[in-house]
């Protein structure tokens, strides 16, 4: 297609998001080349809500996350990185030992993670927002997204992974469904704002070799 | 206005203890006024407080902030006999009681009802009168009777006391002993300028001090503020809108008094009150001191959000007894966490707000403590808003990057087993040698001797498990895997 030559800049602005161009929007890369591949722009993207389906709570899901988190506690100014109504207690020398500074680290313990979901990433306080999150509406969905704009965070919604959420309509950026498998977890990447769909295997082992 | 016009006419932070004419053949320390026209003398009276002396560094120098509850409480008593109190942290308070004597009827009736307030305070407090500050301290300190009204018998008196009333280091007051000196007497009598080339000039200056030949100023004592502020409703209020509503000219009071003083505060009670139940109490704990009408307000509202009242609210009343010294806003070079620059305003006000709604303990951060047994190695820190803690070594486990699960389990969780292999919704696959920790039997009930393994169970959730060592060799599910 041809375009003014005087348009293209304006077209590149990241809030601009053309089918599958590549979205030009800062990334963090997630230390696996091929889940870099995959994503658009390379990596997690620095800004936006990212959704986590997963069948059941510790098939990895959390190492998948952890190089990025790594870089970016790392970052100046320092922001916080939030678990925010974690399952079961962090283990502290487990985080430390994949690099992920320490004195970064907030976690708050609730029953009911919405609100403080919404008030991390509305601060701009933190980094990163993780949060463990049962049921939600596609509403509060989009009300997080928008959070997680003002904010300039990244928000990580861990859900249980079944047909109804899968189907339903969201607002996240990006939505991944992780499956455990015996060499390591497949990903299928379910919606993904100006990326590839479909599948791809990788060879993680949490606790094991690789991790 | 000369300096010395300005010093009488009052609003003056230290007192001159000293002022008569000075001895014909002393040295006069550069500064003092010269032959001032004494108004009239001054009488001392001090309190040594023996409970409150620490044990092993008694000649150790303590900051004023670092006065102890009961001498403030002391001070506090005593603002009643006179408006010059001084203390000396950590155990010794001063009053200045020339001026007070007439009004209480004498000196041995104050003397007496000072006493009587002490123990009625629950402090043991030796008391000394004199006719400077530090002989009273001295006096008081050596724990004999101590009472001198006129100068002329002060050096008498404070002969036979041992050098170590007055608190010098403890280096100096063994070379004192070493030449022989163990009294205030053979201390006095020494040569000066002979005294002031072997000891220095400070414990010269002290002395003169002692026995009225230099001026000794002393910082007065400031009852520390606080603020309380009530306020009745024309009508009962039910909902919580309305009441931060009308909370709010309270909070305006309260940061007007704030900003007057450049204080903040980091702890604020509000008690609302019903006709017929007991009062509800509401207390807002802050990370950093706040003076901000605006943001008190929101935190207010936020804490108060979470409440059930009882009944209609009829009256509301504010109070905070700790004031803080503000930090201003400044523009910084730095950015927050870098080369120690200021802290970033969103963090604070994140952290408060979180703790605010889910409680001060549900907020926390997280550290590692050096122990090998897992579930005391992963600690809860205290959050700290600023910016970026310098890594500490602890931060780099020593033992290396060992396998441990991202999630720890709070208490292990007993695991049935099925021929002699672990079994949880299914068979548990072991996917790793043992690793043993045994550790922690001197703590009570900590003790651990555990075989660790990783495992896989049916749904591919990743596992950390142990068997005991001891029988009967039961397993336990203790982590999980990310």
């Amino acid at each position: 297609m041809d375009v003014d030559p005087r348009l293209v800049p304006l077209l590149e602005h990241p809030a601009i998001w053309r089918g599958r161009s590549a979205a030009r929007i800062g990334v963090v890369s997630t230390g696996f080349a091929a889940l870099d591949a995959h994503l658009p722009g390379g990596g997690w993207p620095q800004v936006g809500l990212v959704e986590l389906l997963v069948p059941r709570l510790g098939v990895g899901e959390l190492y998948l996350l952890l190089p990025a988190l790594a870089r970016l506690t790392a970052q100046l100014p320092p922001r916080w990185c939030a678990f925010i109504g974690a399952p079961l207690p962090l283990n502290a020398p487990a985080l430390a030992a994949h690099g992920v500074t320490l004195p970064q680290v907030l976690v708050a313990r609730t029953a009911a993670p919405l609100w403080g979901c919404e008030q991390a990433l509305r601060s701009g306080a933190c980094a990163v927002v993780l949060s463990w999150i049962e049921r939600v509406q596609p509403r509060a969905l989009r009300r997080l997204q928008l959070a997680a704009e003002r904010g300039r965070t990244l928000g990580v919604l861990f859900r249980a992974l079944s047909l109804r959420t899968e189907r339903e309509p969201s607002s996240a950026v990006l939505r991944l469904a992780v499956e455990p498998t015996a060499a390591g977890m497949r990903i299928h990447v379910i919606k993904s704002r100006g990326g590839l769909r479909g599948a791809l295997d990788l060879p993680l082992d949490p606790g094991g070799e690789y991790s | 206005m000369s300096l010395h016009e300005k010093a009488r006419r009052g609003a003056r932070p230290l007192q001159p203890a000293v002022q008569r004419p000075l001895a014909p053949l002393t040295v006069r320390p550069r500064g003092a006024p010269a032959a001032a026209p004494a108004p009239s003398r001054e009488l001392w009276l001090a309190a040594h407080v023996p409970q409150l002396t620490p044990a092993a560094d008694a000649a150790q120098e303590h900051a004023p902030e670092s006065a102890p509850e009961l001498l403030v409480r002391l001070a506090l008593l005593a603002q009643r006999f006179t408006p010059k109190v001084s203390l000396v942290p950590p155990d010794g308070l001063l009053l200045e009681v020339k001026g007070s004597v007439r009004l209480y009827g004498g000196l041995a009736a104050l003397y007496r009802r000072f006493r009587d307030d002490c123990s009625a305070a629950g402090a043991r407090a030796h008391l000394a009168l004199a006719p400077t500050a530090l002989a009273a301290l001295a006096g008081a300190r050596s724990g004999r009777t101590f009472r001198v009204l006129e100068e002329a018998r002060l050096i008498g008196a404070l002969a036979p006391l041992p050098v170590t009333v007055l608190r010098w280091p403890a280096p100096l007051i063994e070379r004192l002993q070493r030449v022989g000196v163990r009294t205030l007497g053979e201390v006095l009598r020494l040569p000066r300028a002979g005294f002031a080339r072997r000891f220095g000039v400070q414990p010269l200056a002290a002395l003169d001090r002692l026995v009225g030949r230099g001026a000794d100023l002393r910082q007065s004592f400031r009852a520390p503020e606080q603020f309380c502020a009530r306020h009745s409703f024309l009508y009962e209020l039910e909902s919580l809108d309305s009441i931060v509503r009308a909370l709010g000219s309270l909070l305006a009071k309260l940061a007007d008094f704030l900003r007057r003083r450049q204080c903040g505060i980091t702890r604020l009670e509000c008690r609302l009150t019903h006709a017929h139940a007991p009062a509800t109490v509401c207390v807002l704990e802050l990370v950093a001191p706040a003076a901000n009408a605006q943001r008190l307000t929101a935190l207010l509202s936020e804490r108060m959000s979470g409440l059930a009242l009882p009944e209609p609210v009829r009256a509301a009343e504010l109070s905070c007894t700790e004031l803080a010294p503000l930090e201003p806003q400044a523009g910084a070079l730095w950015q927050p966490g870098e080369h120690g620059g200021g802290t970033c305003p969103e963090s604070t006000d994140l952290i408060e707000r979180l703790r605010v709604r889910l409680g001060a303990e549900a907020v926390y951060g997280l550290a590692i403590a050096a122990s090998h047994r897992p579930e005391a190695a992963s600690i809860c820190a205290p959050i700290r808003p600023a910016g970026r803690a310098r890594k500490s070594a602890v931060d780099s486990p020593p033992w290396g990057r060992l396998r441990r699960p991202l999630w720890l389990l709070e208490s292990p969780e007993p695991l049935t087993e099925s021929d002699g292999l672990p079994w949880r919704d299914g068979p548990l696959h072991l996917k790793s040698e043992p690793e043993r920790i045994e550790s922690g039997w001197w703590e009570a009930g900590g003790e651990a001797a555990r075989d660790y393994y990783r495992a896989v169970d049916a749904q591919g959730v990743r596992l950390w498990i142990y068997r005991e060592r001891e029988p009967p060799h039961r397993w336990f599910l203790h982590g999980v895997f990310g």
